[in-house]
């Protein structure tokens, strides 16, 4: 993937995307040949099979020669298209990225600065009056107080007070849906049905039903195949078991966060304790790990979904791990995750109870051996037992974890410990 | 119901007490013959006679001490300052002999002291303070303070029935420039605050005067929701009406026309830092007059109250924060 300098043209190259990526499909075309490029503009968007990504200018000039169409999957390596120098690129000869084993092509390093005024913009100045630095992260107390009530992330609300100071009315708008909310961290689930093929005759003259002929999507297609290859492989059984969130519910308010940080929490502490779960199997080779790499499953809309890691969860409470969640589902919707981060998960967790599922069989993400889904949480009366010793019947949020597991890895009594232990830790209770 | 001046809604409320309870006399300088230096009283002698509506010499310390006695042997007298500014001659006999009967003697002192109040008229720094935070801060006594002339009808005859002494604010400046529907015969207001105009965006804290200045100042601020808090009573200071208005607007801009340091506003504003804390949505702002005497100037005077542009301009840049 080196941009070998040949006289004054550059190449631009298909990225090496991750160790286990070998070839890449050219999504879209940004720029035509004869247009200028400033270095680090994007040249055009590539997608693998772990993620999309855009390639972006080696160097700054016009673009000569676009080699890959829109579509075509190519080796990494392949070049995609040349850029020609002209005064300004040409004066400032790059060295040669670092090749196979670098994750993403760096920015050249340009030693001399090249003069090139009219392709490269000015960093564009921080607007004024939004979301002035200083009042960054205070917030007055009532909206503190609303935010914390109903889990908002306020570093994401948009302030309309002076200097972009968040006011209560900007959070009560986010409370009453009124503003573009941002969208849930995560909604749909791998197991989400393929969308159905229009079927002859159905619904015909509909505007819903997909024009006959239109294939899947790239990334809907990688899912369907793994998907596919993962019931195909393993010997999935499903184990519920039900959970009282009362504790989780009064403890996640005052920090902001989510549900799924304690359950992500709880797995993490109980996979520790039950390796045999923190596991892949590939073919009749069975390994254990000792940290626990957390997949996540993000939805990206109507695209599909993606399921980053938090790498080493074990290090992390359920602060940090909501914060990384965060931070992950973040940049897995603005297509900014970086291989690394959805390489090696050993455990999985999904979380589509947004819209009051409350149970589901989720498929196993190959090639660990089992995975866990978080549904709605949903008030029930139940049984519980008081001070004394007597039945009483009270009214408490309740869910339901599923876990899907390799029955080929794993036997029935391992999945109903792993999910009593997790049921243990989320209401606080000692370890059995 | 009939329409009256603040002013003309006193003299009913003193009257139909006059008339109703025979234990209720008036004192004060110049309250019978003459009427009153506001004439308030104007009438009165003839009605009922100069045992119930006495003449006094110049001296607030023997009113006020007359009517203490008076009223621990069972009568209900309501004293008159001819300007609020006078009772600090009679302070003594209000703050540590009527204040604190109750509590070293377990007597009521069901007094009244009535006590024209505040400025605008260019009275000068002896005949336009507003004193009644000295009062509030003196155990013992309860002090209110009507906007309205329903609530000045209201107020005064509650503060007769009332068993504690009462220091009632009234304002020379609302005297004829206020009028309203007033209830005919007895009744009363209670000591509690009124919502005088409903909001949801900021609440402005007053009373008296000020409550005034409130409505006009927020009759038209570019379409906010502004809601206007009538205290009426400083002792008791309804709490929770308070705070009621602060959870729903989350700011809060308190008005007072007295002198700002350690004024009746500010004591909502502490209560609001310690109670309303989790509803605020900006600092509680205030508006009072600056730490000087009234000046007797026009000009000047127009400069150190409270005034609509002023209110105005607090309410703006808080809705804007």
């Amino acid at each position: 993937m080196s941009s070998s300098p040949t006289e004054t043209a550059f190449d631009v190259t298909m990225p090496q995307m991750g160790v286990s990526v070998a070839e890449g499909t050219v999504v879209q075309w940004r720029l035509a040949v004869g247009d200028r490029v400033a270095a680090n503009e994007t040249v055009c968007e590539i997608s693998t099979d772990k993620i999309d990504t855009e390639v972006p200018a080696p160097v700054s000039g016009v673009l000569t020669e676009v080699l890959v169409a829109v579509g075509e999957t190519v080796p990494v390596g392949t070049v995609l298209a040349r850029i020609g120098g002209d005064a300004g690129s040409a004066a400032a000869p790059v060295p040669a990225a670092p090749t196979t084993e670098g994750p993403a092509p760096d920015p050249p390093a340009t030693e001399a600065p090249a003069p090139d005024p009219p392709a490269t913009e000015a960093p564009a100045p921080p607007q004024n009056g939004r979301n002035g630095a200083t009042r960054a992260g205070r917030y007055s107390p009532v909206v503190s107080r609303i935010a914390a009530e109903h889990g908002i992330d306020l570093s994401q609300v948009t302030g309309t007070g002076r200097d972009g100071r968040v006011r209560k009315q900007d959070v009560l708008a986010v409370v009453n849906g009124d503003a573009a909310a941002d969208p849930p961290l995560h909604i749909e689930s791998p197991y989400r049905p393929e969308p159905a093929a229009p079927a002859a005759g159905a619904l015909a003259g509909s505007e819903a039903a997909p024009p006959a002929g239109e294939g899947l999507s790239r990334m809907r297609r990688q899912i369907g195949e793994h998907m596919k290859r993962s019931l195909d492989t393993a010997a999935t059984c499903t184990t519920w078991i039900e959970v009282d969130m009362s504790r989780v519910e009064r403890a996640r308010a005052p920090l902001g966060l989510t549900a799924l940080a304690f359950v992500a929490r709880a797995c993490v502490a109980t996979l520790r304790q039950q390796p045999a779960l923190n596991a892949w199997l590939e073919g009749d080779r069975y390994v254990r790990h000792d940290e626990v790499h957390l997949g996540i499953a993000v939805s990206l809309g109507d695209d599909g979904l993606i399921v980053p890691v938090v790498h080493g969860a074990q290090e992390l409470s359920e602060e940090g791990l909501g914060a990384r969640i965060k931070d992950l589902a973040r940049r897995a919707r603005a297509r900014e995750l970086s291989p690394d981060d959805v390489r090696g998960g050993t455990f999985t967790i999904t979380n589509p109870g947004q819209y009051g599922s409350i149970m589901a069989t989720p498929i196993i993400n190959q090639p660990q051996v089992a995975i866990l889904d978080l549904e709605a949480v949903v008030k029930r009366p139940v049984v519980v037992v008081d001070a004394d010793g007597n039945d009483a019947i009270a009214i408490r949020p309740m869910t339901i974890l599923g876990l899907s597991w390799d029955h080929r890895a794993l036997d029935g009594v391992q999945a109903a410990q792993f999910l009593a232990a997790v049921k243990r830790h989320l209401e606080g209770l000692p370890a059995a | 119901m009939s329409e009256m001046t603040y002013l003309q809604a006193i003299s009913a409320g003193l009257r139909d007490e006059l008339r109703a309870d025979a234990r209720v006399l008036v004192m004060g300088e110049d309250v019978g013959v003459f009427g009153g230096a506001f004439k308030v009283t104007d009438g009165f002698v003839d009605e009922f006679g100069v045992d119930r509506v006495m003449d006094t010499p110049l001296a607030e310390s023997a009113i006020i001490g007359c009517a203490v006695g008076a009223a621990v042997v069972g009568l209900r007298p309501v004293c008159e300052m001819q300007f609020s500014d006078f009772i600090s001659c009679g302070f003594d006999q209000l703050v540590n002999v009527a204040g604190k009967m109750h509590y070293r003697q377990g007597l009521a002192v069901p007094i009244v002291v009535r006590l024209p109040s505040g400025g605008g008229f260019s009275g000068g720094p002896f005949h336009s303070q507003n004193p009644e935070a000295w009062f509030m801060h003196s155990p013992g006594i309860k002090v209110v303070a009507p906007a309205t002339a329903e609530d000045a009808k209201g107020l005064l005859c509650a503060a007769i029935h009332d068993p504690n002494p009462v220091c009632f604010m009234e304002h020379k400046n609302l005297y004829r420039r206020v009028r309203g529907e007033v209830p005919d015969g007895v009744y009363e207001t209670p000591f509690s605050a009124r919502v005088a105009q409903p909001g949801s965006d900021l609440v402005v804290i007053a009373y008296g005067a000020m409550v005034h200045v409130a409505l006009e100042a927020v009759a038209d601020l570019d379409g906010a929701s502004v809601e206007v808090l009538d205290l009426r009573s400083l002792v008791p200071l309804d709490e929770e009406a308070i705070l009621d208005s602060v959870a729903r607007c989350s700011k809060v801009v308190v008005l007072d026309e007295a002198n700002q340091m350690c004024a009746a506003g500010a004591q909502v504003a502490a209560l609001i830092a310690e109670r309303g804390f989790e509803f605020l949505d900006g600092p509680v702002v205030r508006v009072a007059s600056p730490d000087v005497p009234i000046p007797f100037s026009p000009p000047l005077e127009q400069a150190v109250l409270p005034g609509v542009e002023r209110v105005k301009e607090a309410c703006r840049e808080l809705l804007a924060y």
